[in-house]
C-alpha cells in the first residue's frame, strides 16, 4: 500500500477557491428562503439575577411579529459532562448576554422592535465575575441546585463553583519535593480571553417541514447540533436534520450547539422559515472564547537536571456553564504535564464556575496557555540550575518508550530530531540583529498536542461514469481538508484522480455519525472512515476486472483510471468501464467505513476526572523565533519565526504550509496583542474590531517551515492532523523571546506595549492567587464530593 | 423614496431609506452577496467594493451617498468564468482558506496592482491592505499573489 500513500501526496488544488474568490459561494449568512422570517434574542443585561417577571403579551402584538419563545417552550438541559445548561435563562440569569427569550418577526428591525416591548423585570443577585471571588470562603453559587443536573459523563469531581475536576497522582511526588538534592523552582501565570473572530458569526436558517426541523447552520458539529437541539427541545433526535453550508471560518467557535435551537423553535411555533444570525457585538460578548487561566506550576530538579517532580494547579473559567471546560480540563495533564519526563506528578485541572459569559473551544484549546506556562517554568528552570535552556530540552523531551504525566508510554524519538531540525533551520534563516538599541531574544520551545479521534463515517459511492462520490459528515470550514486531503486520500485508494472525487457536504440525513471537524481529527478520523470505504470499493471494482481480464485481482493495478494487469500498461480496461460492468452485474458498487480511538491505555488508577486518559495520536512542534523590543515604547517586534511540525505524513504540504501560517498569526495576535476581559458590570469589554485588535498584514512574518514526518500514526496513511497544532507555542514562544531580550521574568499574555514597559520599569506584579491554596491538597475536593 | 446608481455597470433604482447602509442594499435588494457585513464599522473590508473606482466600505456608506456614482462590487469584477489576474494569482498561490475576506480583498486588490498605484514591495502591499484583515490565511500569500500581478504587469 506504500505506492498508494505515495501518489496521494500531491499539492491538489481546493475547489472551492474560485468561487471564494468572485463572491459566488454561499455561506449561512448568505441564504435566504421565500417566507422566510428574521429572529432576534432578548439578553440579559446583567450578570446574576432573578427573573421576577417576563411578560411577551405587548411584544407579541406588535408589527410583524410571528412567535416569541421563552424558556416555557424549551423544557431541557444540555452540556458537556454536566447537564447544566438550559437554552433560555429559566428563573435564574447567570450571565450579561444570557438569552430570555426569542423573536420572530418579518423583519430584522421588527424582531428587535419586539424585544424592547418584552416587559422583563430581573432581581440582580450578587455575581462572582471571576475566579478568585467565585473560590472565596462563602462566594455564592452560581448554581445552587449544581447537585440536582444530571451527569452525562461521570468521573469528576464536583463541589460548588468547581463545575469539574480532573487530576492525576502518579509516583510519590512528596518524596521528590522532599528530597535534599533538589532544586525547587516555582512559577504562576495568568492569562485573559482570546475571541476567536471568526468572520461569518454563528448563523442558521432553520425550516420545520413534513413534522421534521432541517437545520442550516454555521457549524463544525452538525451532530452535536442534532442531539443538543433535541436534548434542548425535548424531541427525538430523529426528527432533526442538520446541513451545513459552507463555513467561514470556526477556529473551534462553532464546536458547539449556538443558535440552531432558537431558530428550529421559532421555525415550529411559526411554520415559516427562520434565519437568525448574530451581530458582531453579539458575537464578540458571548464568543466561547479561549477561556481565561491560571496556572501554578512547581517542580523539583535532580542536580543532573532531569525533573524529580511536577506538581500543578490550573484554574480554568467556564464561565456560566460548564460547556467545554468541563472536557477541556483534560488536557492539562498532557499539555502541562506534557514535553518532558517527568519522575512523580500530581496535577490538578478545575473548570470554574463565573457570572459570565460561557467560555468554549479556540484552536488548540488550553494547550495554547498551558504551553506558554510550561515552557516560561522550563527556561526558569534552566537558569535556576546554570544550564543552557536548549540543553535542558534536548536532555528532557520526551522520546522512544518514555512515560508521559498519566503514565502512557509514548512510541517513537520524535521531539529530540525535531529539535535537531530546527538548529538546522535556524541555520539556514538567519535574523538580521537590530543594531538600533532595540534589545534582542530569541527562544526555542516545545510542545505537545494531539489528535481528537472518535467515531466517524464515510460512505463511498462508485459511480458508472468512473467518478466516486464521498459522503460524510464533514464540514469545510476553510482548513480545506475536506476540499483536499480527503479526495486525495480516496483518489489514492481508487487509483483515480482526486478531481474524480466529489464530496458531498454534511448532512446528518446522509451520512452516520461524526464527533465533528475540529481537533485536527478531519484527516484522520474522516480520513481513515472514507479510506476504509474506499478499500471495499476498491476490493469490489477488482473483482470484477478480475473476472473481465481474467487474471487473478493480486496482479491487477489500479492506477490513473485505469486497472491493468501488473506490468502490462494499457493491457485492461478503464475504472468507468469496470463500474458500469459492475453496476449492470451486481447493482452500483458502494462501499461504507468507520473509525474511532484506538483508546491508548494511561497507567491503571493514575487519572481521575479525564475524558481522555491518554492520546492515541500525539503531536508534536518546536518553534522558535527572534524578537526585537523597544526599550522606549515596549514595542515587540518578531523579526523571523520558524516551525518545525510532525506531521506524520504531508498529504498536501501546500495546504499544511498555509495553515501553519495562519495558525502561527492566530498565535502572535494572542501572544502580543489579542485579549477580552470582562468589566465590573459582568459584561465583557471588546465588543467590536475597533477594541480587539487582530493582527494586520503589516504586523506578521513569513514563517520559515520544516514538515517532520515519519512519527508513528495510526491515522490514514501515517497521517496526523495539522490544522490545530501550529498555534501551540507561539504565545510561550515569543514570551521565552521576551524573556531573554529583557532578561524579566513574563507571567502573563499578551506582551502589549504597556505591559512590556512595565516589565522593563520593574512594575510589573507577579500574579498573586490567594485561592490557590499554598498546599497541593488546598485544591482539591475531597472524595466524595461526587455527585 | 427611490435611489438610483449604477451597479456593476447596470442602472438600478433603489426603493429604501437614503441612510441604509450601501452594503445592505447589495445584499438583501440586489442579492449581491459578495460584500460581507464583518464588523459594520469600517475596520475589516470584507465589505469593500469600488464606488467610482475608489475602495470604499460598503458598510459604511449610506446609500444615498452612492447616488448617481458607479458601484462595482466583486461579482461586478468578474466576467462569466474567467477570473481577473488578482483572482487568478490568489488562486495560483494557494492563498484561499474560510474565505470570506476574499471578496473585500480582491476589490482592494485590483485596484492596489493596477499600473503605478503601489510600488510592488511586500512594506507597500502590506500597507495598502491595511484596511483588509484576514483571520484564516496569516496575509503572506496575499502578498505574494499581490507581486505576482504586479511584476506580470506589461
Ligand atoms: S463590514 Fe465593512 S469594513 Fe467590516
Ligand atoms: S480566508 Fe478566512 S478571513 Fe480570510
Amino acid at each position: 500500500m506504500s505506492e498508494i500513500a505515495e501518489r496521494a501526496v500531491q499539492n491538489f488544488r481546493r475547489r472551492d477557491a474560485r468561487d471564494k474568490l468572485m463572491g459566488r459561494t454561499r455561506y449561512t449568512i448568505d441564504r435566504g428562503t421565500a417566507g422566510m422570517l428574521h429572529a432576534a434574542l432578548l439578553r440579559s443585561e446583567v450578570p446574576s439575577g432573578r427573573i421576577l417577571r417576563l411578560d411577551t403579551t405587548a411584544a407579541a402584538c406588535m408589527p410583524g411579529v410571528r412567535a416569541i419563545v421563552t424558556a416555557a417552550d424549551a423544557p431541557g438541559r444540555a452540556g458537556l459532562g454536566i447537564a447544566d445548561h438550559p437554552l433560555f435563562a429559566i428563573d435564574t440569569v447567570r450571565y450579561c448576554g444570557e438569552p430570555i427569550a426569542a423573536v420572530a418577526a418579518d423583519s430584522e428591525r421588527q424582531a428587535r422592535d419586539a424585544l424592547a416591548a418584552i416587559e422583563v423585570e430581573i432581581a440582580p443577585l450578587p455575581a462572582v465575575l471571576d475566579m478568585g471571588s467565585a473560590l472565596a470562603d462563602a462566594a455564592p453559587l452560581v448554581h445552587p441546585g449544581w447537585e440536582s443536573y444530571e451527569v452525562l459523563t461521570p468521573g469528576g469531581m464536583r463541589g460548588g463553583n468547581v463545575a469539574w475536576e480532573a487530576s492525576v497522582d502518579r509516583g510519590d511526588i512528596d518524596a521528590a519535593f522532599a528530597r535534599n538534592d533538589v532544586t525547587v523552582v516555582e512559577s504562576s501565570f495568568r492569562v485573559g480571553r482570546q475571541n476567536h473572530l471568526s468572520f461569518e458569526p454563528r448563523a442558521v436558517l432553520a425550516h420545520f417541514e413534513d413534522g421534521r426541523y432541517h437545520i442550516e447552520t454555521s457549524t463544525q458539529v452538525p451532530w452535536t447540533v442534532r442531539n443538543t437541539v433535541a436534548a434542548l427541545l425535548a424531541v427525538p433526535a430523529s426528527s432533526i436534520r442538520v446541513t451545513v453550508p459552507p463555513v467561514g471560518g470556526g477556529f473551534g467557535l462553532k464546536f458547539d450547539c449556538a443558535l440552531e435551537p432558537f431558530a428550529a423553535l421559532l421555525a415550529r411555533m411559526s411554520g415559516r422559515p427562520v434565519r437568525l444570525v448574530n451581530s458582531r457585538e453579539e458575537e464578540m460578548t458571548t464568543c466561547l472564547f479561549r477561556e481565561n487561566a491560571e496556572i501554578c506550576i512547581r517542580s523539583a530538579i535532580t542536580p543532573e537536571g532531569s525533573i524529580a517532580g511536577r506538581e500543578a494547579v490550573v484554574l480554568m473559567d467556564c464561565g456560566a456553564y460548564g460547556g467545554e471546560q468541563v472536557f477541556l480540563t483534560t488536557m492539562t495533564a498532557h499539555t502541562l504535564g506534557g514535553n518532558y519526563r517527568l519522575g512523580a506528578v500530581r496535577i490538578v485541572s478545575r473548570a470554574v464556575y463565573t457570572n459570565t459569559a460561557p467560555n468554549g473551544a479556540f484552536r488548540a484549546c488550553n494547550g495554547v496557555y498551558n504551553t506558554f506556562a510550561l515552557e516560561r517554568h522550563t527556561d526558569e528552570i534552566a537558569a535556576a540550575i546554570g544550564m543552557a535552556p536548549g540543553e535542558f530540552r534536548r536532555r528532557n523531551v520526551i522520546g522512544d518508550g518514555d512515560l508521559g504525566a498519566t503514565g502512557q508510554v509514548f512510541e517513537g524519538d520524535v521531539l529530540a530530531p525535531m529539535l535537531a531540525k530546527m538548529e538546522a533551520l535556524r541555520e539556514r534563516t538567519p535574523a538580521s540583529l537590530p543594531g538600533d538599541g532595540r534589545l534582542y531574544g530569541r527562544a526555542t520551545t516545545v510542545g505537545t498536542w494531539f489528535v481528537f479521534t472518535g467515531p466517524s463515517a464515510a460512505t463511498v459511492n462508485m459511480n458508472a461514469d468512473g467518478t466516486a462520490t464521498l459522503v460524510t459528515s464533514g464540514v469545510e470550514i476553510g482548513s480545506g481538508s475536506m476540499m483536499q486531503a480527503l479526495p486525495q486520500i480516496v483518489a489514492a485508494t481508487l487509483g483515480l484522480s482526486p478531481d474524480k472525487v466529489v464530496v458531498r457536504a454534511a448532512d446528518t440525513d446522509a451520512a452516520g455519525y461524526d464527533v465533528g471537524v475540529g481537533g485536527g481529527r478531519t484527516t484522520v478520523s474522516l480520513g481513515a472512515a472514507s479510506r476504509s470505504a474506499a478499500i471495499e470499493v476498491r476490493t469490489k471494482l477488482l473483482k470484477v476486472a478480475s473476472d473481465m481480464l481474467e487474471a487473478s485481482a493480486e496482479d491487477l493495478v489500479m492506477e490513473d483510471g485505469r486497472i491493468d494487469i501488473a506490468g502490462a500498461r494499457g493491457s485492461g480496461v478503464t475504472i468507468a468501464e469496470v463500474a458500469a460492468r459492475a453496476q449492470a452485474l451486481l447493482g452500483p458498487v458502494a462501499g461504507t467505513g468507520s473509525f474511532t480511538g484506538a483508546g491508548t491505555p494511561a497507567m491503571e488508577g493514575c487519572c481521575a476526572g479525564h475524558f481522555i486518559e491518554a492520546l492515541d495520536i500525539p503531536v508534536f512542534a518546536v518553534h522558535d523565533c527572534d524578537v526585537a523590543v523597544d526599550p522606549g515604547t515596549g514595542h515587540v517586534e518578531v523579526l523571523r519565526y520558524r516551525v518545525v511540525q510532525d506531521v506524520g505524513r504531508a498529504l498536501n504540504p501546500s495546504a499544511i504550509h498555509g495553515q501553519i501560517q495562519g495558525g502561527v498569526v492566530q498565535g502572535l495576535g494572542y501572544a502580543l496583542h489579542e485579549e477580552a476581559d470582562v468589566g465590573r458590570n459582568g459584561a465583557i469589554r471588546q465588543t467590536s474590531f475597533e477594541t480587539y485588535r487582530v493582527p494586520l498584514a503589516g504586523d506578521v512574518v513569513p514563517v520559515e517551515i520544516e514538515l517532520h514526518e515519519g512519527a508513528p500514526s495510526i491515522g490514514p496513511l501515517g497521517t496526523k492532523g495539522a490544522g490545530e497544532v501550529p498555534i501551540l507555542n507561539v504565545g510561550a514562544t515569543i514570551a521565552c523571546a521576551v524573556a531573554h531580550a529583557t532578561g524579566k521574568q513574563i507571567r502573563e499574555l499578551p506582551l502589549t506595549p504597556p505591559r512590556v514597559l512595565e516589565l522593563l520599569l520593574d512594575r510589573a506584579q507577579a500574579p498573586d492567587f490567594p485561592h490557590i491554596g499554598s498546599r497541593h491538597s488546598d485544591n482539591r475536593l475531597a472524595t466524595g464530593t461526587i455527585a | 423614496m427611490t435611489i438610483r446608481l449604477t451597479v456593476n455597470g447596470e442602472e438600478r433604482d433603489i426603493a429604501a431609506a437614503p441612510m441604509t447602509p450601501l452594503v445592505d442594499v447589495l445584499r438583501d435588494t440586489l442579492h449581491l452577496t459578495g460584500a460581507k457585513p464583518v464588523c459594520r464599522e469600517g475596520f475589516c473590508g470584507a465589505c469593500m467594493v469600488l464606488v467610482d473606482a475608489v475602495p470604499t466600505v460598503s458598510c459604511l456608506t449610506p446609500l444615498v451617498l452612492a447616488q448617481g456614482r458607479d458601484v462595482e462590487t466583486v461579482e461586478g469584477l468578474t466576467s462569466a468564468d474567467s477570473p481577473m489576474p488578482v483572482q487568478a494569482a490568489l488562486e495560483e498561490h494557494d492563498a484561499v482558506q474560510c474565505g470570506m475576506c476574499f471578496p473585500g480583498m480582491v476589490v482592494t486588490l485590483t485596484h492596489l496592482t493596477t499600473a503605478g498605484r503601489c510600488e510592488p514591495s511586500r512594506e507597500a502591499v502590506k500597507a495598502g491592505l491595511v484596511g483588509n484583515v484576514c483571520r484564516c490565511t496569516g496575509y503572506e500569500r496575499i502578498v505574494d499573489a499581490a507581486l505576482a500581478v504586479m511584476e506580470d504587469r506589461p
